[in-house]
């Protein structure tokens, strides 16, 4: 196991803590909301109380993850958030479509919820238009996709957030310093696999150790596409799980796990993995685990 | 058919229009993204206007870091680095000049292009090599390997050395050298700024055709007419770094100048340098007055 000889920033987003050296916070865990078919808001109420109630066992933070694809969800999906989540608890909007960007930040506006707001996320497809409403409508935190088409590496991923890699004329951090984003987090953008996947692992300890900011990714995703795993039907989903543990394991902070619906068996698995670590890092580094540690709370 | 004294073609670089949204998408839909359509559209415009040996355009990253970003030792973070012996690690431009031949009328021909061992190396932050002569003979045999590769799938290779016209190293001949050896097609240098200082250093080079930009520094043509040389010229004949479009007169008056001074060591007929720094409808209106202009004094 290692530390990291950067500094590294430890940011409260609405109450949660993300960052810092490897062992000593427990990794956060984004769960999926509404990424299939139309939003179930029954559903998706039994399933955040769950994750609340998990969460609360052992010690791991969990945000639930709003996939907001259409215009026509917008309203009724940040309603049911305001509705629904316990007070000041932060979530995420995970929205890819550009016109549904600027609605859903004018929305959270509206609505005071830019301070409990994980805005999934900015890359190198942003517009002009999502710039002019991040300034006016500006989320206390963001996560910047470092996805670089041209080169899958961890340096690419560098380079994107650095100089935009020629497909934006400035860099990620330029663009999210411009608009006044006070947290960054940063997803090092699993890719298909076969497509150098596994650089998105590879990628978190570098970019912690060059930036010292929390960092980690949605690993899982790679699992989903993975084809071959069809021939193995009972494993996909325990697979699913476990390659989350390798966030942690390479010093991440953060996992967007897929769906929500998984947290029965995320959330033990990365307790598991942040125990395991913890007791090494203390160990090794004299890194103590903070009190709300699955290493505090379930030993 | 026959196949004409003097061709137009292209110095390397043309503009294309990214689109990042479509890009960031396949990225969601953990779909590869495929280039070829990018490099399509560069073909495309030059075919249309009329331009006889085509490029790949240039379209994936200035031409240096298409370089930098595949040779062994080198990478690029928030700018292009040398960490460690440069070596050739496959091919680099070879695919996507293979995708050319295959779109293009059996009547146009293709040029491939290579950045120069010692533009490399004044482009990259030195963080490996002592011994920066060292460094350029690396590239250049790393650029060999690459040459031999390109030359089984293209009519000819432009060496491109902008630096040269800020001064030749004294060892610039066996560089070049090292670059072609064992390669079998055409070898034009391209070197762009004015060139008037180092003419006697150019004449000495061991390539086929001579490329510089006549029309930015009409100053080369006397300078020039000051030496006997072997090599062919490809006579620079619309500026690259101004959005004014010359007209067909313009152009046609500025061949003539060049037959005045060259006359059958022209063989080939460009633009100054890359195009890419200009709006594509700029770019296709410059090479489709080139052409015009070209097929109107040669046929």
């Amino acid at each position: 196991m290692f530390s990291f000889t950067k500094k590294q920033k430890i940011l409260n987003i609405s109450g949660i803590e993300i960052g810092g050296q490897p062992g000593k916070y427990p990794t956060v865990l984004f769960g999926g909301l509404f990424f299939k078919g139309e939003p179930d808001y029954k559903n998706a109420e039994k399933q955040i109380i769950n994750m609340i109630d998990i969460s609360k066992k052992t010690g791991n933070p969990g945000v639930p993850d709003f996939f907001i694809k259409k215009e026509e969800n917008v309203e009724n999906i940040i309603d049911f958030i305001k509705k629904t989540l316990p007070k000041n608890y932060p979530f995420s909007v995970d929205i890819t479509d550009p016109n549904v960007k600027t609605m859903v930040l004018e929305k959270l506006g509206k609505e005071k919820l830019l301070s409990r707001t994980i805005y999934n996320s900015i890359h190198v497809g942003i517009t002009d238009e999502e710039k002019k409403y991040l300034k006016k409508y500006t989320p206390n935190t963001v996560i910047l996709v470092s996805f670089n088409p041209k080169d899958k590496s961890p340096d690419g991923k560098i380079e994107v957030l650095e100089n935009g890699a020629h497909l934006t004329s400035e860099g990620l951090f330029e663009i999210a310093k411009k608009i006044g984003i006070k947290n960054i987090i940063v997803d090092t953008a699993a890719l298909a696999p076969g497509d150098y996947s596994g650089a998105a692992i590879s990628a978190i300890p570098v970019i912690k150790e060059e930036y010292g900011l929390p960092t980690g990714c949605a690993i899982h995703n790679v699992v989903e596409k993975s084809k071959w795993l069809k021939d193995f039907k009972n494993s996909k989903k325990p697979v699913d799980a476990a390659s989350n543990v390798n966030i942690p394991l390479f010093g991440g902070d953060f996992a967007i796990f897929g769906p929500i619906e998984n947290s029965d068996i995320v959330f033990p698995i990365i307790a598991w993995q942040d125990i395991l670590i913890s007791e090494y890092t203390e160990s090794y580094f004299g890194i103590e685990p903070v009190s709300n540690h699955p290493r505090r709370i379930l030993l | 058919m026959e196949k004409k004294s003097v061709q137009t073609t292209v110095i390397g670089s043309y503009p294309v229009d990214l689109n990042n949204i479509k890009i960031m998408n396949s990225y969601f839909n953990q779909e590869l993204f495929s280039w070829d359509p990018v490099i399509k559209s560069a073909v495309d415009d030059m075919i249309k206007a009329g331009i006889d040996i085509v490029s790949d355009g240039q379209t994936r990253d200035p031409f240096t870091n298409i370089y930098i970003r595949k040779l062994k030792g080198c990478r690029i973070r928030s700018r292009p680095e040398i960490i460690g012996k440069v070596e050739y690690n496959g091919p680099i431009t070879v695919d996507d000049i293979k995708y050319v031949s295959s779109i293009i009328p059996k009547e146009n021909n293709v040029i491939g292009l290579i950045a120069g061992p010692f533009t490399l190396f004044k482009s990259c932050v030195n963080n490996f090599y002592k011994d920066e002569k060292q460094l350029c003979f690396d590239f250049a045999k790393a650029l060999n390997n690459e040459a031999i590769n390109l030359s089984k799938h293209c009519n000819i290779i432009s060496v491109d050395e902008p630096f040269f016209s800020l001064g030749m190293p004294e060892y610039a001949s066996d560089l070049i050298k090292t670059v072609i050896k064992n390669v079998n097609c055409t070898i034009r240098l391209h070197s762009c700024g004015d060139v008037s200082e180092i003419i006697p250093d150019l004449i000495n080079l061991p390539v086929d055709i001579l490329s510089h930009e006549f029309k930015a520094t009409p100053k080369l043509f006397d300078c020039f007419k000051e030496y006997d040389f072997k090599q062919h010229i490809c006579l620079g004949s619309v500026r690259s770094d101004d959005p004014r479009v010359e007209s067909v007169d313009e152009i046609k008056k500025h061949i003539k100048k060049g037959i005045d001074v060259f006359d059958k060591k022209i063989v080939q007929i460009s633009p100054d340098c890359g195009l890419r720094m200009q709006s594509r409808s700029v770019a296709f209106e410059k090479l489709k007055n080139l052409a015009f202009a070209c097929r109107d004094i040669y046929g």
